[in-house]
């Protein structure tokens, strides 16, 4: 996967594979689904995901019907066997979440059986790939164990992801915070899939073609980025992601579009300053009515400068909106030696509180101020020790 | 020996190619300066000075230094313990009188308390006597080094500590300390010779918090830290030999930004600013290739600091080799208008290191050189920054400044000669203050002086070519710089002091030009000139028959002899005509080039050359001027008032190239409220190569012109349609564009137009109904989303517009102002101002500019009868601890409640505020702010007026404000705005002093006398010459119910000791020497009437006087706590003061921990 589909898919599809989840959620197509399931192995991570997130959600047996559908989670899969692979030799282990698993009734037993199999198969592909010739099978049991772990836990920690902004279903983005929070750089994980030295797990035999209803088919599927092994399900149906916007007769008078803004923005504005009125201590201009002008009361600031010089955050957003490329220009400019400056500036000044720091950093800065020879960026002196040191 | 400079200015300016002689007679060639403690808490600094001293005369044996509110403990020379006296007769500058109040005594008084510790003439406050063992070392002339060791405590001048009440350490919190004052000033902070023509060279040294850095002068040796590594100690050594005046301090947990261009160049700002310090100073580098460019000439000292701090004195003060600025000129790249402000102060403080710190003065009366030239060079740089429209258009302000205030108060005086010193000479003797000293001045009066001293350069420039002033510069900074690099032995070091007679010697000698007609004008005299003019052409002769006539007479003004440029346009072009103005000739006939004749499409010939076509409909058809302008180049400093014909002033507005002739045409068509002129000026408006000053008073011209012919008016209100047309959308006029002000010129005008739009009335002379739904409107639309900059300017601006909309209510008998009954177009106004205050709560606009306009419009709704008058929410505003600008904005509103509503409430406040608020600089605005808008003045029947309030005057300027010159001079310009010179009316008749003052009001010149005769005291009778510190001297020696009479309270306790030591300081050899040096005016004073008085005389004098006053450091002596208990005391004598003294010193805690306190119990002064 690549990095930009993270950034910007998640942001403008996620609702559309929201209703993607739904649309195969429906009973009637999840039929050919579970029979599939139950006779092939389906990629591990995108069921364990799902298992893990399904079961606490709703313990009852429930047919693992659209984790193809979901490229973002298939895709997955390559990455997070690499960081159960990671996580096995740093030696952190998790302890596992498959209590939810074992409580299922027979298919799901299959299923379960069937998952094990194939973190098995990855777990010794990875291992080959990392230059291994054989493996015990207690550290192949063990590797594998950490492997679902690790993944039953993004499940687990996507699904509170995804319920904390009040869904019901894990969007992509949760599963980067997910990673993020556990500690892994999602950046370096497209590089990752791409490698040249992957293996590729044999597909699954592949006994019956599941049968798309004929119905809902409309237009070509999307073909398989070339990272994802062609074995893995097909993208939905078009009309499941393709955006089909609607909308109504767009106001595109312009005068009519600034009086809205205008007076949007003074009803805020007017509100807020009520709001704070209101809660607040006021003053006012009459006596006799303290509630038709409420001016906020004055305060004091302990450094009144501060306030009254630097920009507002809402000033130095709309900065950086409005003129990025003047921007970008200054900072280049300024980059040369301007930062050099004031970075040794600045660890100048928390180097002269940390003492000890000092005599170990001066040999190092040294160097970098070989460019500057400004008397305010030298080390402060220890008392009596009066080497001279030469600077320049 | 020599006479101890009684006549600095005269003697320099007659001897002065011979060099300067010191008023001194020892030369300081070095001096350490060692802060090793400095207490924020307490706000208190303890330290050390080292003077290294040559004497020049033989019998030296005693050393006169400056210290004002320093406590010294101890004083030793070549390690010997010196007995020292400490007087400062300017604590307390009219004593024991009770009943004395006018103005013109206590200047006199004043000036003499300054003059006697001004160390331009050689006098200090601290006196230290040579110990008898080191006569004879002295008498080899070999060197003393004087070793003082003084404390600060809470000072309340020189030294200003800034320290925010929040929790954390005192660099979390952002505490800092800075030097600060007018003029000389460093004596506030440690002894030293707080002269402009003491040079030496310096090593500072400051211990600080280790979280802390301590900016100075020079260069930063090394910083090393205390053996507990919590603090650290900056060394510096300024080896280029600096007046004391010159050096400064700022210590705070500064961040540091060293400039990307220059690294040898250093910038400071407090914490979490340094964002706005990168972008404020990016510039600065430009200023210093300029300066080093004009002058040819690199910058002198070998680094540059400016440090930006917060609550400062001034905003820009120059120091050697550092400049402190105030923390408010820190801006973003957003904002536009701070930009061109803060740019111009950098320049201004970069003008000053060359001439100013790095070459200094001789005296005081020759400062107006270095002002002049560093005013001079600063008005180049701007030249070249903005622009030639941007300089001739300040260079116009200025002199626009300069003739207004002369023409008000009187003459500025450049260079003053004291001749004789005789009062009657005084050159300045309508002002209420004396010129003698910097300290005496009011604040005006120098901004004036300075602005002054520039134009005048600016004459000299005109006379003798750009190329040889800068030549002249050059010249001076080379020597000086040759100077500097001399050893001390070498003579050289008053190279580096600049004086009148040595910087005309130097133009003399560059250009061979003489000006000194020009400097007899200008410089020796005061005043400005006053031009009447006006012409006729004559037909026949076809000659222009000019009439300038000139008002000599008024005050402030002075006759002008001399060459007089008159530009006329003709219709076949410009022409240049010298006229020689003469005593008696009023008419200057000046031949026309071109025929009067119809011209038929022929283009007219302009000054530069342009050659353009104008409709000529509306001139004169017989006559060919088109327009005539005095003195076009502004090379006397004058008021011109000219009459032309209205076509003429529009003619010149619309095609004259000269920004200053067509604001001169501006200001003329105000007189003319004719369509034609309309019509000009709306040309005007519209063109975008005009420059935007002109057009910005174009908008006000338009609106006034507008108001004259309301009921003849067609179309809709001026300038409306103009602004819809540049700034509104074109599909819907009524809403404006979304901001993008990345044209400056166009921002500036489209900020302007409405803030004159609201000054239209219509025939109710209300304000029209549809200007004020257009502004509303303008603030309704204003969407900055999409702007590079920030609109807090412009926003400011439209409330001030809607300020300008406000007309005074109709009120039907004075009924009570309620919202019911309020206007409803008020009514929308105040919802805006309500909305736009309380959102500066949440999003602070930069600098709170539009919470500042916000009060200011508040007040003219308050002042117009619309909301009642209240000044609770501008008290509240003026707190300590809101942004300095509001606080101004505030309190000027409650100064102008005070003078609307007579509230004797509301001045005991601002009285209040002047005496204790934390902050100098507001402290002074406030006096500045009474003082322009007074709530009464001197022909004014007030009940404001009353005894009360004329003692509580009195009592701040003659006691209250001694910490600070400037403030005083503040209190006193008050007290003549509300009394005028002589007694305020208000004051019951004195007993004894009525004829006396009737008589002194017909001599003005010397009122002195009349305490010395009210008093009864002989002595000061003996010496009419006499100076008010004699008054209510009482010589302790001569009976004991005379020593009764002195105010014991206020007697300095240890006066048995000082008057033992008085006795021993007499050195027997040099007795003329040693009187002359404590009298206070230092001259007249003959040996004869010398050897009347017994010796110890006249120093006692001045210790009665020294102990009358709160602000006193002696040894250990905790000055204020005896202040506070003064008045519950009584009187005591000797014996009983002297256990006084130690008990409250037993009580008291030390809390220094410097070695100096505790030696201090076995210094000399305690030995008797």
């Amino acid at each position: 996967m690549r990095n930009d589909y993270v950034r910007k898919e998640v942001c403008k599809r996620g609702r559309i594979f929201r209703a993607n989840f739904e649309a195969h959620s429906n009973p009637s197509l999840s039929v050919g689904h579970v029979s599939r399931v139950l006779r092939t192995p389906p990629p591990p991570t995108s069921v364990g995901l799902w298992k893990t997130q399904r079961c606490e959600h709703r313990p009852a047996p429930f047919p693992p019907d659209d984790y193809k559908s979901h490229p973002a989670l298939r895709s997955r899969t390559l990455r997070q066997s690499k960081m159960a692979d990671t996580m096995a030799t740093a030696g952190a282990g998790s302890s596992g979440t498959r209590s939810g698993g074992k409580q299922s009734t027979n298919p799901a037993d299959n299923y379960h059986l069937a998952r094990r199999r194939t973190l098995q198969v990855v777990v010794s592909s990875l291992l080959t790939e990392a230059g291994f010739e054989s493996a015990e099978k207690a550290s192949v049991e063990t590797l594998t164990e950490m492997l679902q772990s690790y993944i039953s836990e993004i499940g687990r920690s996507a699904k509170s992801y995804c319920e904390h902004t009040a869904r019901t279903q894990p969007t992509l983005s949760d599963i980067v915070v997910t990673l993020v929070e556990m500690g892994f750089n999602v950046d370096t994980l497209p590089a990752y899939a791409k490698r040249s030295q992957r293996m590729v797990i044999t597909a699954p035999p592949v006994t019956n073609q599941p049968v798309t209803p004929k119905a809902l088919t409309a237009g070509q599927n999307r073909p398989h980025p070339p990272h994802i092994p062609s074995h893995f399900p097909e993208f939905p149906d078009p009309h499941t992601y393709i955006k089909t916007p609607t909308y109504r007769e767009p106001v595109s008078d312009y005068q009519v579009l600034r009086e809205k803004a205008a007076s949007q923005r003074r009803d805020v504005e007017r509100a807020l300053t009520r709001f704070m009125a209101k809660t607040g201590e006021t003053q006012s201009l009459f006596k006799d009515d303290v509630s038709t002008f409420p001016l906020i009361a004055a305060r004091p600031f302990t450094i009144p400068y501060l306030t009254a010089l630097l920009p507002s955050e809402l000033e130095m957003q709309q900065m950086e909106e409005t003129d990025s490329s003047e921007q970008d220009e200054q900072t280049d400019t300024e980059n040369l030696p301007l930062h050099i400056s004031t970075d040794d500036s600045g660890a100048e000044k928390e180097n002269t509180s940390v003492l000890q720091q000092n005599s170990s950093l001066t040999g190092s800065r040294n160097g970098e101020e070989s460019l500057i020879d400004n008397p305010y960026l030298r080390p402060v002196k220890k008392p009596k020790i009066r080497r001279k040191k030469s600077l320049s | 020996m020599p006479p101890t400079g009684l006549e600095p200015a005269r003697m320099n300016r007659k001897k002065g190619d011979k060099g300067f002689e010191s008023p001194r007679p020892y030369k300081l060639t070095h001096q350490v300066v060692c802060i090793n403690n400095i207490n924020f808490q307490r706000k208190s600094v303890v330290g050390f000075v080292e003077l290294t001293i040559f004497p020049t005369v033989a019998n030296l044996n005693r050393i006169k230094l400056n210290s004002k509110q320093c406590r010294i403990y101890r004083v030793r020379i070549n390690d010997l313990e010196a007995a020292f006296i400490y007087n400062d007769p300017t604590l307390e500058v009219c004593h024991n009188e009770s009943k004395q109040r006018n103005l013109n005594y206590f200047s006199n008084a004043y000036a003499a308390a300054v003059s006697a510790v001004d160390p331009d003439a050689g006098n200090g406050e601290l006196c230290i006597k040579v110990p008898s063992e080191l006569w004879k070392h002295v008498d080899e002339l070999k060197v003393l080094k004087i070793h003082i060791n003084f404390s600060l405590d809470q000072p309340k001048g020189g030294l200003h500590f800034v320290v925010p009440s929040v929790e954390g350490s005192m660099a979390e919190r952002g505490a800092h300390v800075f030097s600060c004052g007018y003029q000389n000033s460093t004596r506030f902070w440690f002894p030293c010779v707080d002269s402009y023509s003491e040079l030496c060279t310096w090593k500072l040294e400051f211990t600080v918090d280790a979280a802390m850095v301590a900016v100075s002068n020079g260069d930063l040796v090394e910083t090393v830290y205390t053996h507990d590594m919590r603090k650290k100690t900056f060394h510096y050594m300024l080896t280029i030999p600096t007046a004391a005046s010159n050096i400064a301090l700022a210590i705070g947990p500064f961040e540091i930004l060293v400039d990307p261009y220059m690294h040898e160049v250093t910038h400071f700002c407090l914490p979490q600013l340094l964002p706005l310090l990168k972008h404020t100073t990016s510039y600065l580098h430009e200023v210093f290739e300029f300066y080093e460019e004009i002058l040819t000439c690199r910058y002198p000292y070998s680094c540059f600091k400016t440090v930006f701090i917060d609550e400062a004195y001034v905003e820009v003060a120059a120091y050697a080799s550092m400049s402190i600025f105030s923390t408010n000129l820190l801006h973003s790249a957003m904002i536009i208008d701070e930009t061109p402000l803060t740019r111009r102060c950098l320049a201004q403080s970069l003008a000053q290191q060359f001439f100013g710190c790095f070459i200094s003065r001789m005296s005081w009366s020759d400062e107006w050189v270095l002002k002049g030239i560093s005013g001079y060079i600063y008005g180049l740089w701007m030249k070249k920054t903005f622009g030639v429209n941007e300089y001739r258009h300040w260079i116009k302000e200025e002199l626009d400044k300069i003739v207004a205030y002369e023409l008000k108060t009187g003459g500025v005086l450049l260079h003053p000669i004291f001749g004789g010193g005789k009062e009657k000479d005084n050159p300045a003797s309508h002002l209420y203050f004396s010129i003698k000293h910097p300290h005496t001045l009011s604040w005006e009066y120098y901004t004036m002086f300075q602005c002054k001293a520039h134009l005048v350069m600016r004459l000299i420039e005109n006379r003798i070519s750009m190329e040889f002033m800068l030549q002249v510069f050059n010249k001076l900074l080379s020597l000086a710089s040759t100077a500097s690099s001399q050893k001390f032995q070498s003579h050289m070091w008053s190279q580096m002091l600049v004086s009148t007679f040595g910087f005309l010697k130097s133009i003399s000698n560059v250009s061979g030009k003489d000006i000194q007609p020009l400097i007899k004008q200008w410089v020796d005299q005061s005043g400005v000139v006053k031009f009447y003019g006006s012409f006729a052409f004559n037909r026949k002769r076809n000659v222009l028959e000019l009439e300038i006539k000139q008002d000599y007479t008024s005050p402030g003004t002075q006759k002008y002899v001399g060459p007089l440029k008159v530009t006329v346009q003709e219709l076949d072009g410009s022409f240049n005509h010298t006229l020689q103005i003469e005593e008696n000739s009023l008419k200057h006939d000046i031949p026309c080039h071109s025929k009067s004749r119809r011209n038929k499409k022929k283009k007219i010939p302009l000054m530069n050359g342009e050659e353009v076509d104008m409709d000529l409909s509306a001139m004169d058809a017989d006559s060919p001027l088109l327009w005539i302008r005095i003195d076009p180049d502004m090379s006397v400093l004058r008021k011109v008032e000219f009459e032309q014909a209205d076509f003429m002033w529009q003619y010149q507005l619309r095609y004259e190239r000269d920004v200053v002739a067509q604001q001169e045409s501006i200001l003329a068509l105000e007189k003319f409220p004719t369509p034609a002129s309309r019509l000009a000026l709306t040309d005007i408006l519209e063109q975008e190569q005009c420059f935007y000053r002109v057009r910005m008073s174009a908008c006000f011209c338009l609106a006034k012109i507008a108001n004259s012919m309301v009921s003849t008016w067609t179309g809709p209100p001026a300038m409306k349609s103009l602004f819809t047309r540049m700034f509104c959308c074109k599909t819907c006029p009524n809403i404006v564009k979304t901001n993008n002000f990345m044209s400056f010129q166009s921002y500036f005008l489209q900020k302007t137009m409405p803030v004159a739009m609201a000054l239209l009335r219509d025939v109710h002379n209300l304000c029209p109904k549809e200007v004020l739904t257009f502004i509303l409107d303008l603030i309704k639309y204003n969407d900055n989303r999409k702007n590079k900059f920030s609109d807090n300017y412009y926003r400011a601006e439209m409330i001030d517009a809607l300020a300008n909309s406000v007309t005074p209510a109709v009120s039907v008998n004075n009924e009570v102002r309620t919202l019911d009954n309020l206007n409803p177009d008020v009514r929308l106004i105040l919802e805006e101002i309500t909305r736009f205050l309380n959102m500066e709560k949440l999003l602070p606009s930069y600098r709170h500019t539009i919470t500042v306009s916000c009060l200011r419009a508040i007040r003219v709704l308050q002042k117009n009868g619309h909301v009642p008058s209240d000044p609770t929410l501008f008290k509240s505003y003026a707190e300590y601890g809101h942004f300095v600008d509001i606080r101004i904005a505030a309190l000027e509103a409650v100064v102008d409640y005070t003078k609307v509503d007579r509230s004797y409430e509301e001045l005991q406040w601002l009285l209040n505020m002047i005496q204790n608020d934390p902050v100098p600089y507001v402290r002074h605005k406030i006096l500045h702010m009474l003082t322009k808008n007074p709530p009464f003045t001197k022909n004014m029947e007030s009940p404001l007026c009353n005894e009360a309030l004329v003692d509580q005057l009195w009592k701040l300027m003659n006691s209250g404000t001694s910490h600070d010159w400037r403030l005083r001079c503040g209190a006193v310009d008050l007290y003549f705005t509300l009394f005028g010179l002589s007694r305020p009316s208000c004051l019951p008749l004195p007993e004894l002093g009525l004829v006396l003052n009737l008589k002194e009001k017909k001599a003005v010149l010397n009122p002195t006398i009349i305490p010395e005769v009210i008093t009864g005291n002989q002595e000061t009778a003996i010496n009419p010459s006499g100076h008010a510190q004699l008054v209510g001297f009482q010589n302790p020696f001569s009976s004991s119910q005379d020593e009764e009479e002195i105010d014991m309270d206020t007697v300095h306790d240890s006066q048995a000791f000082i008057s033992h030591h008085l006795n021993m300081l007499e050195r027997p050899s040099t007795p003329g020497i040693h009187l002359g040096v404590f009298n206070l005016e230092g001259k007249e004073q003959s040996p004869l009437e010398m050897s009347m008085h017994p010796v110890a005389t006249a120093p006692l004098s001045v210790f009665s006087k020294e102990s009358t006053s709160s602000k006193h450091s002696d040894h250990h002596h905790h000055h204020h706590h005896e202040h506070k208990k003064k008045k519950k005391k009584h009187k005591h004598k000797h014996k009983h003061k002297h256990k006084h003294e130690s008990k409250e010193k037993d009580k008291e805690p030390f809390t220094f921990s410097s070695p100096a306190s505790g030696r201090s119990i076995r210094s000399p002064s305690l030995s008797d």
